[in-house]
């Protein structure tokens, strides 16, 4: 498969979306709304449900199935309240000891002036930085899209994996070849440069692990998608729930203060700390 | 009694800022520009305020008192980790700014400010449009912790276009990682003043920049996450005049001030006098 074809498989219409995901890991699932200061955004659902006999909170960037919903969960695309609502949520999480669960599958957070007057990127920073000290146990999971700083700002966790034909990527295939040549057309030659794959991104250290997709992908069969995405997600979640919680937020540091080591590593990177 | 602002008489420069290329006329208001007076004004045009664009080895030179900057790190290499090789080999790419002088998106040091020690961090827009890469985010992360750990305040100059493509995934990844460390920064109770300047975006605009315990910008300097050019292609939207600019983001509660250069370098000096 070229990773261009991986690249559309990732963003198939037809691939399970969070909730097909979180519906089937938590029958039970209840959603919640809102960041308590001004909005709900539709494009990151959020709330409660029994996992593994615990009451777990679920995090997830939503596309939208018809194009009704596409528009109104805007195709995933955070706005700055959807980090403000996954910050709220993980906070409730952390009052009750409920471990967090976040799905991740957005082409980035939403490119629009709306966003940009109402701070995207301090929210972004925000987020990134709030996670690094909430208490409770975090594995995130790439299921689609993982794109840049959208995606990273609902990314930090104690543990991160990839099903097998997601990308995660610093700029979306189009933005890297606007940025990089000014012209959007460019996305294939930008997705091969990037690395984008599951495979290319546990290679660099900066996942655990890829969890394989039914034959024909997870569009070919929901249930036994999210059977091995249930699998993976508790055999990461499970220990992590007897670390005490200020080791936990130890290594979740370290996972991300080195997660380049593997690179530092190398003799041209230059001396190590001095 | 009212007290009197003691560092008034601060110098606007620590020393002698190096040259800059410039055109012969400002872009501003296309007055001929005398390179001399406008290097005794932090290249600022007197005429209209247009603040031209510094590189690191300025703002070092502008904010450190004379003689106290020692660097840090200057040896830590980027490498081509992808194999990126259009429109250029990305090796060939950093190799060359090297050659010309620059080391890397973001410099470095200790220094002291109107006689108080200080941690000082300054992007530069020269090297890959300022970049966060593995060693930029390596460099400010290395700098915040020793901020940390020995309590002294940290300014950061930013000026960049987010993260640096040809680090790939792993440049993304610097968000966290030097967030990570603000968030030590914040913990610990050590001052942190951004200072955003022209033009600040992306990954960096979304991480460390917009962090800050007073966050400062130069007017006119252009601020957000999303370049406006790709917000047009994404949205179609008519972008208002002075979108994103640092007047915009004071009015939608971003920054906390905007400071002409010329009032920077006495500002942090009594800023460090109040977190101290």
């Amino acid at each position: 498969m070229s990773v261009w074809e991986i690249v559309e498989l990732a963003r198939h219409p037809d691939r399970p979306y969070s909730l097909d995901y979180i519906r089937r890991l938590a029958p039970d699932f209840i959603e919640l709304h809102g960041d308590r200061l001004s909005a709900d955004d539709p494009a990151l659902v959020g709330g409660i449900g029994t996992w593994h006999r615990r009451t777990t909170m679920f995090l997830g960037h939503q596309k939208g199935r018809s194009l009704k919903e596409r528009v109104a969960r805007n195709w995933g695309m955070m706005h700055p309240e959807g980090y403000r609502k996954a910050l709220r949520l993980a906070h409730h999480a952390a009052k009750f000891g409920f471990p967090i669960v976040s799905l991740i599958d957005t082409p980035g957070a939403y490119p629009g002036a709306g966003a940009e007057e109402r701070g995207i990127a301090a929210a972004i920073a925000q987020a990134i930085m709030e996670w690094f000290r909430i208490p409770v146990p975090i594995v995130a999971a790439v299921i689609g899209e993982g794109g840049s700083g959208g995606a990273l700002g609902m990314g930090v966790a104690d543990r991160v994996i990839m099903l097998e034909n997601s990308i995660y990527s610093v700029a979306s295939p189009e933005a890297a070849a606007s940025i990089v040549w000014r012209d959007n057309s460019r996305k294939v030659e930008a997705a091969e440069q990037l690395q984008l794959t599951s495979r290319e991104i546990v290679g660099m250290g900066v996942v655990e692990e890829v969890v394989p997709e039914p034959k024909g992908s997870a569009s070919a069969d929901y249930d036994a998608a999210a059977r091995a995405l249930d699998e993976a997600l508790w055999r990461h979640m499970k220990p992590l729930l007897d670390e005490p919680s200020a080791q936990l937020l130890q290594h979740r540091h370290d996972r991300f203060r080195y997660i380049d080591s593997l690179i530092q590593a190398e003799p041209h990177f230059g001396p190590k700390i001095d | 009694m009212i007290a009197e602002n003691p560092h008034r008489e601060v110098a606007i420069q620590g020393s002698r800022l190096p040259d800059i290329l410039l055109p012969t006329n400002c872009p501003g208001c296309g007055i001929a520009l005398d390179v001399n007076e406008l290097r005794e004004h932090n290249f600022v045009c007197t005429q209209c305020g247009h603040h031209f664009r510094l590189g690191a080895d300025v703002w070092i030179s502008l904010i450190a008192d004379s003689g106290t900057w020692q660097e840090r790190w200057t040896d830590v290499r980027s490498h081509d980790l992808l194999n990126w090789t259009v429109p250029k080999r990305y090796q060939e790419t950093v190799e060359t700014l090297l050659e010309e002088g620059l080391n890397e998106a973001v410099r470095t040091g200790t220094c002291t400010l109107g006689g108080r020690p200080i941690w000082l961090a300054a992007f530069d827009f020269g090297f890959v449009g300022g970049t966060l890469s593995i060693v930029a985010g390596e460099r400010l992360a290395r700098g915040m912790e020793q901020a940390t750990s020995s309590g002294i305040p940290y300014v950061l100059v930013s000026a960049s276009g987010g993260a640096r493509m040809q680090e790939g995934v792993l440049a993304l990844m610097q968000l966290a990682k030097v967030n990570a460390a603000v968030g030590g920064m914040h913990a610990a109770g050590v001052p942190y003043i951004s200072v955003l300047t022209d033009p600040t975006f992306g990954g960096t605009a979304a991480s460390l920049a917009l962090l800050g315990d007073i966050n400062i910008a130069e007017p006119g300097a252009a601020i957000g996450f999303t370049g406006p050019r790709v917000i047009k292609q994404a949205t179609y939207a008519d972008l208002p005049p002075g979108f994103q600019s640092a007047e915009f983001q004071l009015a939608h509660g971003q920054v906390d001030m905007v400071v002409p250069r010329t009032e920077l370098r006495p500002l942090l000096a009594h800023l460090l006098e109040m977190y101290l």
